[in-house]
């Protein structure tokens, strides 16, 4: 119980008092991806915000780094070592997209030059971009960026929604790979939302999948792959209300 | 027969960068024209430059037969060459019904004096806008403020509000962001439809599902230029736009997976 | 020439003072995005203070004890050393120690709740700290005007400095140089340290600020007391400069120190410090020196100092605008949705003859027997009101665009009709009588109404580029250049030493139809029928436009802009439209106060006039017709105010405080302001009014009762029974039952709000991203 990063039992989560996620319980262990997968409205956004503290949960619990992080401040509960690449990007449009990043480094003078050259490397198109104004760029360079900057933080736990939202395919091609790596070299765990079904589970470890905020189907990325019908189904049926 | 919208040589800069430089690009009419091309390739600057959102630094580009040049964007709107926003830029305020109907009506200079003498009188626009409505399935949503709808309704909803105008050219800029393989899907289909409607569109998407099996003809851009352009299995086999955009897998796997679908879908209809 | 060099370097004398003030109202904004016009307040405040300590040793708490009673007060006065002067520096330390505790409370009771606030309700919070401040400062220092002793090289004057044949003192010199001290540390500060970077980032998404670990929180409040503390130093080294101390001093020069800081952009340090320095030289250049010359238009004599800084920011802004914003926009925060108008018939149909009913009632006072007439007055004032919050409900509350300058335009109306229908000259009786063309009223009322329909129009230009609060502050800058320029320059209005221009009553088939009743007061109710029927008709205008395609293309327009012209909508041409017509509304009313006031001087149309009617507007709620004609009923001299008076005699003083505290208070609980509350009242109360069945009555009345009889009782007991001033009893009751009501209603949405189970905050930031 203690080896998982992030523990979620039973949340119940939502807007308003009312649950959009029910009886939801998941968990990422150390140097692990998982992907959290269902169609649209099904309640992945609400669970990753639920997670960084920006949600109350309605009931249930999250354990973040072996504590609970109940009533916890959602700055709070970032300084422990969570990034969360939001949906929206949450970017500073008025910044650089160096300030942007230099906002995301932490640690002393040194590593925080080294972790933002990591995290240049893994974005390399960002290079001729950093002193442009976040506002001005496209959106498939915010999403880099967004990326970027939670990369920077090196965080033990990364929450990353829509990851491929607005990139090319290649670019989504790159970045699979940095996300394993992310997760094999530092040991930290990865959640992922992603809508390219495929392209998620040749990454991850293992996978859930959400319909109607309910958990329908888990179990590793080889399984969820064997089972495509039932998958695909899992999304029709999203659709069909 | 000449295309409906066509730029000639069109350059946009930004300081000392090309975001567009001598684009030519033919939309004819009644077909699906796509642009694809890497982030930061200049499409979305393409769309504000013939919508007049951003300023042309050299270039032409015609709609109809008509230069383009100088005319506000609101005028290019109502002469039938409308837009949706990468970033969605609804009216939070206003209902689904009303974002449509703001795009459908017609006003003069004298309507706010017929405002105040009949608010409601009938405008004769409500049908396109119903067409719209029902189109992308958003009935039950019609009086909602689109600040409740979750990100995929509202991305239909955008995609609603140009089409209520009764566009002849629809730009769409990444329609597709945001919606899940099944809803991609389905807006393919409804794409196919518009087109039935005399409406002839321009897309911009990364779904590789969508694109390759929706478009016409297809651009493909990098770094402002044009690098490739042709029938979908052309660009898709072009090895210059594997290099610069669709890479080894990614953009196979989504190709294919989109083909699947498509097929399942249709197996199913 | 050498002459005109002298002028510009003394002018560096107030342009180190609009400099100082520039940094903090930047600094301000950085961290809460508010455009701070409490600002020259707080510096008054610690002005006062300094003073105080200095000459008699006594400090004063920025609060009031609002019911005093024989024990338990709170404490207001500490005297430190027995009336004698404290030590210059213990008094400098104790100023600054104020200053920062203002800026810390600012922060905890105002602009925390208010941070996610759309920019309309921070700028009423922001006037709402002002009329707060003010009100504290003249309850506590108002009885006298000291004259400080300056503090930096007082009365050293710098005798033909540089050969350039005039004196120029040494202290305008040094605040100069202070101001450009100031600016470099603190353009250091946020250059170099996280906590300048973080605050930027904060300020442009909370969200983003907080994922990464950053407490807007925490950011804020390190902003409000770097802001507090500079409008302290600003207190304490700019007393002589500004001459005698007053409460009103301060607030007035926030305009050329606002337009110091949007040369800034509302975010560069230096060059707010550079636009402060040209303003205040500019000024004191063309003021003095260029307007002294031969050739130099007398009429033009009297506006030249203060249209400076309009000038200066409307040039530079207008330029760097674009018509349309530019992608990656921080898109403002959503004022409260405006309502759609529904049964806009029936509503009219109940509430005219409702009020006719008490406008014919009021003159025999038959309610309020002996009380002359005071609620036919309180009557026509409120509609008035309610009349000009229409003007702002369609530009602010439909548009989106916050202007200030709508006071003027209703003084511009006002002043050309009265010239228009006047046929005096000057007399024995009244020898500054100005003299016109004698028109009949619907002439000369349609005349001023489409003078300053243009003048609005042409205003409207500079909207075209710049959007939100700057635009707020080029309108409050025009408003009070407009002021000195037309309103207070005889040259053009021929009124001589501040008197003031005689208006004839509107007569209808003979019948006048003025607002002198029979006792000589202003209480005919024929004149509050006449307004009734204005008010009605306007409100029926605006209810069509807001329901019309004219209503959906404004609410496109303030939604986005972008969006708005993809959609076909001529966004210069709503705009134009919004503010012509809010510009007739605007002169309407205008016109209606001269006929109430039988005549119009200057100070009716004054900038602070304005913004305490777009403060009551905002909290009667903005973005609806109730909401204008509700901030007209609560609007000062209305009926809620004339209501309140009976409470205490004394509580005339207290206005401006629990004004300003009921501003911040609305803008933070009730954003869509106390209509929102009426409304479904006013609804029911409309149908009850035809169907009156007793047993809805009997239901809600069984509801309330206990509250009823629980505030009736307090109120009888006197509110506090310890108090020891006088207060009229009948009143307490009635008193007592609104407090027990509102206290209530406060509980109830709190209430919800905690039913909701979301964090506050994050709860608006969910809708922000969503
Ligand atoms: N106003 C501007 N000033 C400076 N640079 C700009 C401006 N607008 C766009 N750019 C830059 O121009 C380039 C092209 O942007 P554009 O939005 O057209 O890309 P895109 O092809 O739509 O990319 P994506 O697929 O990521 O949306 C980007 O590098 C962007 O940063
Ligand atoms: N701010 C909000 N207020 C109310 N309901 C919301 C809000 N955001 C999302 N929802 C609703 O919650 C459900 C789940 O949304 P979300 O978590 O964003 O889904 P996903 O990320 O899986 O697409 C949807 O039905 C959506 O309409
Ligand atoms: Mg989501
Ligand atoms: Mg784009």
């Amino acid at each position: 119980m203690s080896e998982s990063l992030l523990k979620i039992t039973n949340l119940n989560a939502g807007y308003g008092g009312i649950a959009v996620v029910r009886d939801l319980s998941i968990h990422v262990n150390p140097g692990e991806v998982v992907a959290l997968l269902g169609p649209n409205g099904a309640g992945k956004t609400t669970t990753l915000l639920t997670i960084s503290g920006l949600l109350k949960p309605i009931a249930g619990d999250i354990q973040l780094l072996g504590s609970s992080t109940t009533g916890d401040r959602p700055e709070k509960i970032s300084r422990r070592g969570l990034a969360h690449v939001a949906e929206d990007r949450s970017l500073f449009f008025d910044l650089t997209v160096q300030e942007n990043l230099r906002l995301g480094l932490t640690g002393n003078r040194e590593t925080r030059s080294k972790s933002q050259e990591n995290a240049l490397d893994m974005f390399p198109a960002l290079r001729p971009l950093l002193s442009r104004r976040a506002g001005l760029l496209s959106g498939g360079e915010q999403q880099m960026l967004a990326m970027a900057r939670g990369l920077a933080s090196e965080p033990k736990m990364l929450l990353v929604d829509e990851m491929s939202l607005g990139l090319a395919p290649i670019i989504v091609e790159r970045m699979l790979p940095i996300v394993r790596r992310i997760a094999d070299d530092t040991g930290a765990g990865v959640l992922m939302v992603e809508q390219h079904v495929g392209l998620a589970l040749a990454v991850a470890d293992r996978g859930y999948v959400l319909a109607h905020g309910e958990l329908t189907m888990e179990g590793s990325a080889q399984q969820l792959r064997d089972n495509q019908s039932l998958l695909e189904a899992s999304y029709l049926g999203g659709e069909a209300h | 027969m000449s295309a409906l919208l066509e730029t000639n040589e069109l350059t946009v800069s930004y300081g000392g960068l090309h975001a567009n430089s001598n684009v030519n690009i033919k939309a004819e009419k009644g077909k699906l024209t796509g642009l694809i091309g890497p982030n930061g390739a200049g499409k979305t600057t393409f769309i504000d430059a013939i919508t007049g959102f951003t300023n042309v630094s050299s270039g032409r580009a015609e709609f109809n037969g008509k230069d383009l040049a100088g005319v506000a964007p609101d005028e290019r709107a109502k002469s039938g060459l409308v837009r949706t926003f990468q970033s969605l830029e609804l009216f939070e305020d206003l209902t689904v019904w009303d974002n449509l109907i703001v795009m459908a009506e017609e006003t003069k200079w004298w309507s706010f004096l017929a405002d105040i003498v009949r608010p409601n009188r009938v405008l004769g626009i409500e049908e396109q806008a119903e067409w719209a409505l029902n189109l992308l399935s958003l009935g039950e949503h019609r009086d909602k403020l689109t600040l409740d709808l979750s990100h995929g309704q509202r991305k239909l909803v955008s995609v609603a509000r140009a089409l209520a105008a009764k566009p002849s050219m629809l730009l769409l800029d990444e329609p597709a962001a945001g919606l899940d393989t099944v809803e991609s899907q389905q807006l393919g289909k409804h794409l196919r439809e518009i087109l039935k409607q005399d409406i002839s569109i321009f897309l911009i998407d990364h779904d590789m599902g969508l694109v390759l099996s929706v478009c016409d003809y297809i651009y493909v851009l990098d770094f402002g230029k044009i690098i490739a352009e042709g029938t979908p299995e052309e660009v898709r086999n072009n090895p210059e736009v594997k290099r610069a955009y669709l890479g080894e897998t990614a953009g196979e796997m989504q190709a294919e997976g989109g083909a699947a679908a498509a097929r399942s879908l249709s197996g199913e209809g | 020439m050498k002459e005109g060099i002298a002028y510009a370097i003394m002018g560096l004398g107030y342009g180190g003072f609009y400099a100082l003030m520039a940094i903090g109202i930047v600094i301000a904004y950085k961290g809460s995005g508010v455009i701070n016009f409490a600002h020259g307040a707080i510096a008054m405040y610690v002005a006062f203070q300094f003073s105080y300590l200095r000459s008699e040793g006594t400090f004063r708490f920025p609060w009031l004890d609002p019911i005093p009673t024989s024990f338990l007060n709170l404490p207001v006065t500490l005297s430190l050393s027995n009336g004698e002067p404290i030590n210059f520096w213990i008094a400098v330390l104790l100023s600054l120690f104020t200053a920062l505790i203002l800026g810390a409370a600012i922060h905890y009771l105002v602009f925390k709740p208010l941070r996610n606030a759309a920019p309309l309700g921070k700028v009423i919070g922001a006037i709402g700290v002002m009329t707060y401040l003010l009100g504290v400062g003249s309850k506590h220092f108002g009885s006298n005007q000291p004259q400080p002793d300056g503090v930096l090289f007082p009365d050293k004057l710098l005798k033909n400095f540089l050969g350039l044949g005039l004196g120029v003192s040494a202290e305008a010199l040094a605040l100069a140089g202070v101001s450009i001290i100031a600016g470099a540390v603190v353009w250091f500060i946020y250059k170099y340290s996280r906590i300048g970077l973080a605050t930027r980032a904060a300020a442009g998404n909370e969200k983003g600020a907080v994922l990464l670990g950053y407490s807007p929180d925490r950011l804020a409040l390190f902003n409000w007391l770097l802001a507090a503390f500079l409008a302290g130093l600003v207190g304490i080294l700019t007393g002589t400069v500004t001459g005698a101390l007053g409460t009103g001093k301060f607030t007035g020069l926030i305009v050329p120190a606002l337009g110091g800081a949007l040369i800034g952009s509302m975010s560069s340090i230096p060059l707010a410090v550079l636009g402060g320095l040209l303003i205040g030289s500019l000024q004191t250049f063309v003021g003095t020196y260029v307007s002294g010359l031969s050739w130099f238009p007398a009429w033009l004599y009297s506006g030249a100092r203060d249209s400076i800084p309009l000038v200066v920011i409307v040039a530079l802004l207008f330029l760097r605008g674009k018509s349309l914003p530019i992608r990656g926009n921080i898109e403002e925060k959503r004022l409260p949705l405006a309502p759609y108008p529904k049964r806009i018939g029936k509503y009219v149909a109940i509430f005219v003859p409702l009020g006719f009913l008490l406008s014919a009632g009021f003159p025999g006072d038959f309610l309020f027997a002996g009380l002359n007439g005071r609620w036919g007055m309180a009557l026509t004032t409120s509609l008035i009101a309610g009349m000009f919050g229409l003007s702002f409900v369609l530009l602010s509350g439909y548009v989106g665009q916050i202007s200030l300058v709508q006071i003027s335009l209703a003084g511009i109306a006002a002043f050309l009709t009265a010239r228009l229908m006047s046929h005096y000259g000057p007399s024995d009786s009244n020898p500054f009588a100005v003299g016109g063309l004698h028109l009949p009223w619907p002439v000369a009322m349609v005349a001023g109404v489409a003078v300053a329909t243009v003048v609005g129009l042409i205003l409207a230009v500079p909207a075209l580029r710049i959007r939100g609060v700057q635009l707020t502050v080029v309108t409050i800058a025009a408003s009070i250049s407009l002021y000195s320029f037309y309103f207070d320059n005889p040259k053009l209005t021929s009124l001589q030493g501040g008197s003031s221009y005689i208006i004839q009553p509107p007569t209808f088939f003979g019948i006048k139809f003025g607002s002198t009743g029979s006792q000589g007061l202003t209480d005919n109710p024929k004149f509050a029928l006449f307004c009734l029927i204005v008010l009605a008709g306007l409100s029926v205008i605006l209810a069509n436009l807001r329901r019309g395609s004219s209503g959906r293309r404004f609410l496109a327009v303030r939604a986005n802009e972008r969006a708005a012209a993809s959609a076909g909508v001529n966004v210069a041409k709503t705009k134009f439209l919004a503010f012509g017509i809010a510009s007739a509304m605007a002169g309407v009313a205008g016109v209606a106060g001269a006929f109430q006031a039988g005549s119009t001087s200057a100070p009716m149309w004054d900038y602070g006039v304005g913004l305490s009617a777009l403060a009551f507007c905002y909290l009667g709620g903005i973005t609806s017709i109730n909401g204008a004609i509700l901030g007209g009923m609560i609007a000062g001299g209305g009926m809620v105010a004339t209501f309140g008076n009976f409470h205490s005699p004394g509580l005339y003083s207290y206005i401006p405080i629990f004004g300003g505290m009921g501003m911040i208070l609305t803008a933070i609980i009730h954003p869509a302001g106390q209509a929102s509350i009426f409304q479904p009242l006013m609804r029911h109360f409309g149908s009850w009014l035809l169907t009156a069945r007793g047993k809805e009555w009997g239901v809600v009345l069984r509801r309330l009762a206990p509250y009823l009889i629980g505030g009736g009782i307090w109120g009888a007991i006197g509110i506090n029974p310890w108090r020891t001033d006088t207060y009229n009893r009948t009143w307490m009751i009635i008193l007592g039952i609104l407090i027990v009501l509102f206290v209530r209603n406060i509980v109830v949405q709190v209430k919800a709000a905690k039913a909701a189970n979301a964090l506050p905050d994050t709860n608006s930031l969910q809708e922000v991203t969503a």
